[in-house]
């Protein structure tokens, strides 16, 4: 009987040795676990929103997430005017190619061909957007010198929406400073896009620039100092959204403006965010409300979050949808009306 | 009782055992009265941060460093100043070395050579240093659960050494497409915006650049760990990382560091006017203008 009292003692020594050596596991810092969207709920926004995270494209309609893909490196979709197409990047490892999808995420045609056995000679294909009457997509495209050298800069180009036909270079970026990026196509036939510049003395500036046809010169809409990108603008481009970092590396500022297509400028900005780090934004289809992507925290992941899109001298208040899902930060919201 | 009590201590034990083994194997190399001790974290204090592709195209402890950051911390005036030293700065590297350029005084020496290179060359007094390869970066950020930082332009690169992969040759390469804006980088995507300098104007001050970005975002990340995240990180840097800094004075360091907004951290690359890229013989190398430096030095790291 003692001997079989001090083995269940002993036993339930051991045991609760290696209970402690568990919890003290259970007190690490939880910095690296990313739910997949399917496994949250949120709070339900108008409408349909398309993200991107870890590979795969998701639907976000009524609080519910639905993964529309598989985990196969796709990123960054943008739905067409009517909303039933949507353009995708796939990408791999030494090119991306760009895809038409229905709204439900099942491949309809592959728009480009990239790939290459040679490993400098594939290309990127990046940051699709339809242009209003749909029947153009513009992308970020990396063309390369003859001479193989180093120099891969971004480009603009359009090219046809079924694929058809060669595309249009629209822009010629600042050499070896990574090139012009974040296409969005106007009604009236026109571009806005990020330049990127590096001055003299080392500099690096972004700036939003405006285009009204294939290879204009075009005109800067805002300062190289205010570092400004990703703009986004309301469905009737009476409003700009953007992100602007002025110097800063560790924070931004999502500032909104009116925008002036015909006169080539912008309003006023007024700082709706700041101390924060956010990136992508894009207006609600009733152009009242901002999604953008941002951490919850210092350090975390991007989540999901909206501000109204109000200039009133009082920054108006953001608010988190998502608290640990990571999304995608390259990969701006898709906010559908439907 | 006393039976559940010596439990308890042995599962603490197991625990934290990869914290003890790090602590008592040579990751920490004292360099036999190499590194000036420090009186504490209240006083002023300056590490030299060296990193280095450390592939198998290198023999073991036979590496260039890529990277050379001086960190001044001054805990009183509660500010910090990073200074990045151009891996091709052309210096005399002391003894029968001669000229060289500057990253090869590790490999001809070890990290006490680095350490005499910045010292005679810059009169800056090294109190430690801090050696780190490829691999043990890439484990740091993702023990660290990724950073978070702003890439400030596309960086693209067709040539980007595949050298982490055992199953490609170390002379391989693969492309790179990060794209501008705030995003959460793990280990692997974080080296390669520190690493790639092929399609950028600045070359290697942009890489420089980039580097201090990382530090600073690793810094930001690091506030989230505690105690118990030690043991795990140890384990994964076993090997990976060399220093002159004992683990409780890192854990002491750590808590000076955490006081700081980043804001307060100065940045300094050396980059034109205060150098200018040339040829020695048929190597690219970068001059000094010790005129232009000195000034800054004497300013930032008296």
């Amino acid at each position: 009987m003692k001997v079989l009292t001090y083995a269940v003692l002993l036993l339930a020594m051991c045991a609760f040795g290696f209970g402690v050596y568990k919890a003290a596991g259970l007190l690490r810092s939880d910095t690296t676990h990313v739910q997949k969207p399917t496994s949250t709920y949120a709070e339900s926004l108008p409408g349909t929103m398309y993200l991107a995270q870890g590979g795969a494209i998701y639907k976000f309609h009524g609080g519910t997430f639905t993964q529309i893909t598989d985990d196969a490196g796709w990123t960054q979709p943008s739905a067409s005017p009517d909303g039933t197409r949507l353009v995708a990047v796939q990408r791999h490892l030494n090119y991306s190619d760009v895809y038409l999808l229905d709204a439900n995420g099942r491949v309809q045609q592959q728009l480009t061909h990239l790939q290459s056995s040679t490993v400098e000679a594939n290309h990127w294909a990046l940051q699709p957007r339809f242009s209003a009457d749909g029947s153009d997509v513009f992308i970020a495209y990396d063309f390369k010198d003859a001479g193989g050298t180093y120099k891969v800069d971004l480009s603009i180009l359009a090219m046809r929406a079924d694929g058809t036909g060669s595309g249009q270079l629209w822009t010629a970026p600042n050499q070896y400073t990574g090139g012009d990026t974040d296409p969005v196509p106007l009604h009236d036939g026109g571009l806005i896009y990020t330049k990127y510049s590096i001055t003299d003395q080392g500099a690096v500036h972004s700036q939003i620039w405006l285009t009204t046809s294939a290879g204009a010169t075009g005109v800067a809409l805002t300062q190289p100092e205010e570092d400004c990108g990703q703009p986004a603008l309301t469905s009737d481009e009476r409003s700009i959204v953007m992100i602007c970092r002025h110097g800063q590396l560790q924070s931004t500022e999502l500032v909104m403006a009116s925008f002036n297509a015909t006169g080539g400028s912008i309003g006023a900005e007024a700082v709706l965010v700041q101390g924060q780090l956010a990136a992508s934004p894009a207006f609600s289809p009733d152009g009242r409300t901002i999604a953008f992507l941002a951490p919850v925290q210092e350090g975390g992941s991007f989540q999901l979050w909206t501000v109204p899109a109000s200039s009133t001298s009082s920054p108006p208040t953001a608010h988190p949808i998502t608290q640990s899902v990571g999304f995608d930060a390259s990969a701006p919201p898709v906010w559908d009306g439907k | 009782m006393a039976g559940f009590v010596i439990a308890a201590l042995i599962g603490l034990l197991a625990y934290f055992l990869p914290l003890f083994q790090s602590a008592s194997t040579p990751i920490v190399t004292s360099g036999g009265g190499l590194i000036n001790p420090v009186a504490g974290p209240t006083q002023p204090f300056t590490v030299l941060l060296l990193g280095s592709d450390n592939d198998t195209k290198f023999a073991p402890d036979q590496y260039n460093t890529q990277s050379m950051i001086v960190v001044r911390v001054d805990p009183g005036a509660k500010q910090a100043t990073m200074m990045s030293i151009p891996r091709d700065l052309w210096v005399p590297l002391g003894g029968q070395l001669g000229m060289g350029k500057i990253s090869t005084a590790y490999h001809n020496g070890g990290p006490q050579a680095a350490i005499n290179a910045v010292e005679t060359n810059f009169h800056i007094n090294i109190d430690d240093y801090v050696w780190i390869g490829l691999a043990g970066l890439v484990k740091v950020i993702d023990k660290l659960g990724g950073v978070n930082l702003v890439i400030t332009n596309p960086v693209l690169d067709d040539f980007y050494p595949d050298d982490l992969s055992t199953d490609s040759g170390p002379y391989s390469y693969y492309r790179v497409g990060l794209l501008p804006g705030p995003v959460h980088l793990d280990g692997v995507h974080a080296l390669q915006y520190v690493r790639s300098r092929h399609g950028d104007l600045r070359g290697d001050f942009a890489r420089s650049e980039r580097q201090q970005e990382l530090l600073l975002a690793m810094k930001a990340q690091a506030k989230h760990l505690n105690v118990a995240d030690f043991p795990d990180i140890a384990s994964a840097l076993n090997g990976e990382i060399k220093t002159s800094i004992s683990l409780d004075r890192a854990r002491a360091l750590f808590g000076v560091l955490d006081q700081y907004d980043s804001s307060h951290i100065k940045r300094i690359v050396l980059g034109p006017p205060y150098t200018s890229e040339g040829w020695a013989g048929d190597q690219s190398v970068v001059f000094p203008d010790w005129s232009q430096i000195q000034p800054v030095v004497s300013q930032n790291f008296p």
